[in-house]
């Protein structure tokens, strides 16, 4: 039970991490980031070239995986979704754009790297056992690197202009580009920074069980939905939402088996739509608010 | 010759089904990305009565279509209460949880091994066998549907469907209950999307759930999308392009193991293209705002 509770933890922390960019993202821009999916899975095959090809060690992979997604995040914003914001296209617009992009940057990857599923570091993890509990190392650096940086992301988002300025586009980007904000420069930052948190969830997962060019799809799906029924609007409500979820994946495969997965996310998800709607810490909206 | 029927059934199937979903993105304004669940439950219910319960080809098309026709509805009572963005992720879910259904209950669907022999059509007596006459078929069936489709879309109701996705809250200051609109343009969707789905089943006689996955109803969604949204002739024109396209790149000497890769590649970029700057589509009216 506890080993369970363990597990979901770190996946939870995982799922925390690309739920945050995810959020941020659309908290910001109002952009549905489907391609957040494509980041994903670009950062992974990124760490996947620099480690398994090059043959460089992980303290500079990782930074590389990272910087790649940034990179990929800033070149779709300015390529994909700069110009339809420019005309205000509708959100149903700007969404399927973004699955396009999804489409094109997977394929690329698989045609590049092929379609198998491509393991970073075989052989056996080594393991730390707190009482009956047992992590691999990389289970607990996930749960670490989680926690810290959605603390990191906190700090950010109160301490920092930038990230103060992130709140008040959110709140309404008219007023503050009215204001003297340069809204199109935040969205950069808002994609560099959400791309990154992407980035190194798909790199802890990467690290543990490998990688497939599809999936990022998933773990994207899983941070949306840890977003709503965290409750939008709110930035760290993602991460609160992930953890939820990455427990109650953890208790159903427990239960039942691992098959149900996906199953399971999106009965969370509809549970949360009918009881819950605007999620565990969001506020109730007028539906011209929204 | 063989060939041509093939594609022009294909185009007939893809036809019914950008058809289908028109109805919910183009007449109702709502995104969805689980097509290909109703399509595919079409597909499963249809053969599973035929094959265990024995049933005739009309009587288990009929069947499977008030049965996905209801559930559809179902799924939408939930749906209605969101908005946009939302409501795709919502149609999503559905999409996940079905696949993840057909996959997993093996005991029912056999699962990942898929279930061959599916039974060819029978009607007034007479086996449906040879291509030729399955395409004829198929294209009975398809001008059946669109003419359904005409004439709801040119009733009241499809009028009024319009209404409430050009502006929800006029709508429904004139009394028009705008939740149940969008209710009953989904069922419509899902009984109309289990009708190819039949034709699917019998016509390549094995069913397998990875030919209704989530990349399955993005390619709906991409005919739909590329053709154009809003009026009946947007669909047909995509399912023609879309059916065609990869056939086209077959004279271009692509290796086989890229070629799936290259047409998707294809379909992405021209769903960015499309947005960017002709977002009603070839031939569309609705422009998604």
């Amino acid at each position: 039970m506890l080993q369970f509770l363990a597990n979901g933890f770190c996946k939870g922390a995982v799922i925390a991490l690309v739920g945050l960019g995810f959020g941020l993202i659309y908290t910001t821009t109002k952009v549905f980031h489907l391609a957040h999916a494509a980041i994903y899975a670009v950062a992974a095959y990124a760490l996947f070239l620099a480690m398994g090809a090059w043959r460089l060690p992980a303290i500079i992979g990782i930074p590389f995986a990272l910087l790649v997604a940034a990179a990929a995040g800033l070149l779709i914003e300015i390529f994909v979704y700069r110009p339809l914001a420019k005309r205000s296209a509708s959100a149903a617009v700007v969404l399927i754009s973004s699955l396009g992009v999804y489409i094109v940057l997977i394929n690329v990857i698989a045609m590049a790297f092929g379609n198998q599923t491509q393991i970073l570091r075989p052989g056996i993890e080594k393991t730390f056992a707190f009482g009956s509990v047992i992590l691999t190392r990389v289970q607990l650096a996930q749960a670490l690197v989680g926690l810290l940086l959605t603390g990191a992301f906190w700090m950010f988002l109160r301490r920092t202009r930038i990230g103060q300025i992130c709140r008040a586009v959110a709140d309404d980007d008219t007023l503050a580009s009215v204001l003297g904000i340069e809204v199109g420069l935040v969205r950069l930052w808002v994609f560099a920074l959400g791309s990154v948190l992407a980035g190194s969830g798909a790199v802890l997962v990467a690290l543990d069980v490998g990688m497939d060019p599809h999936f990022g799809f998933s773990a994207v799906l899983a941070a949306a939905v840890a977003c709503i029924i965290g409750g939008l609007r709110n930035f760290l409500a993602p991460a609160a939402g992930g953890l939820l979820l990455g427990l109650t994946q953890a208790l159903v495969i427990w239960q039942t088996s691992a098959r149900w997965e996906s199953a399971v996310t999106f009965g969370l998800l509809i549970v949360f739509l009918l009881v819950r709607r605007q999620g565990l810490f969001g506020v109730v909206q007028r539906m011209e608010e929204r | 010759m063989n060939y041509v029927y093939h594609l022009l059934i294909m185009i007939c199937l893809y036809g019914m089904l950008a058809q289908s979903l028109n109805l919910v993105v183009g007449f109702a304004g709502l995104l969805s990305l689980g097509h290909a669940a109703f399509y595919g439950l079409g597909a499963y219910l249809a053969t599973l009565l035929m094959m265990n319960a024995g049933w005739p080809f009309i009587l288990s098309l009929v069947a499977a279509v008030v049965f996905v026709g209801a559930l559809a509805w179902l799924v939408a009572i939930p749906a209605t209460r969101l908005q946009g963005d939302f409501f795709v992720l919502y149609t999503l879910g559905f999409q996940m949880i079905v696949f993840s259904t057909l996959y997993n209950w093996v005991d029912v669907t056999r699962g990942p091994f898929g279930i061959p022999g599916v039974p060819r059509p029978v009607l007034f007596g007479a086996t449906i066998s040879t291509p030729a006459a399955f395409c004829i078929l198929s294209l009975v069936v398809a001008l059946v549907v669109c003419g359904a489709l005409w004439l709801l879309a040119s009733s009241p109701y499809g009028r009024a469907l319009q209404a409430v996705r050009e502006d929800a809250v006029a709508a429904a200051s004139l009394g028009k209950d705008t939740d149940a609109f969008k209710r009953s343009a989904f069922a419509w969707a899902g009984a109309l999307a289990a009708i190819p789905g039949v034709l699917f089943a019998s016509y390549s006689s094995y069913i397998d759930p990875t030919s209704f996955g989530l990349e399955e109803s993005i390619f709906i969604l991409c005919v739909l999308v590329i053709g154009g949204a809003g009026n009946l002739r947007g669909p047909l024109i995509g399912a023609v392009v879309l059916v065609l396209l990869p056939e086209l790149l077959r004279f271009v000497r692509i290796p086989d193991s890229a070629a799936a890769n290259v047409r998707q590649i294809i379909y992405g970029l021209a769903l960015i293209l499309m947005m960017r700057f002709r977002p009603q589509g070839i031939a569309g009216k609705y422009a998604f705002d």
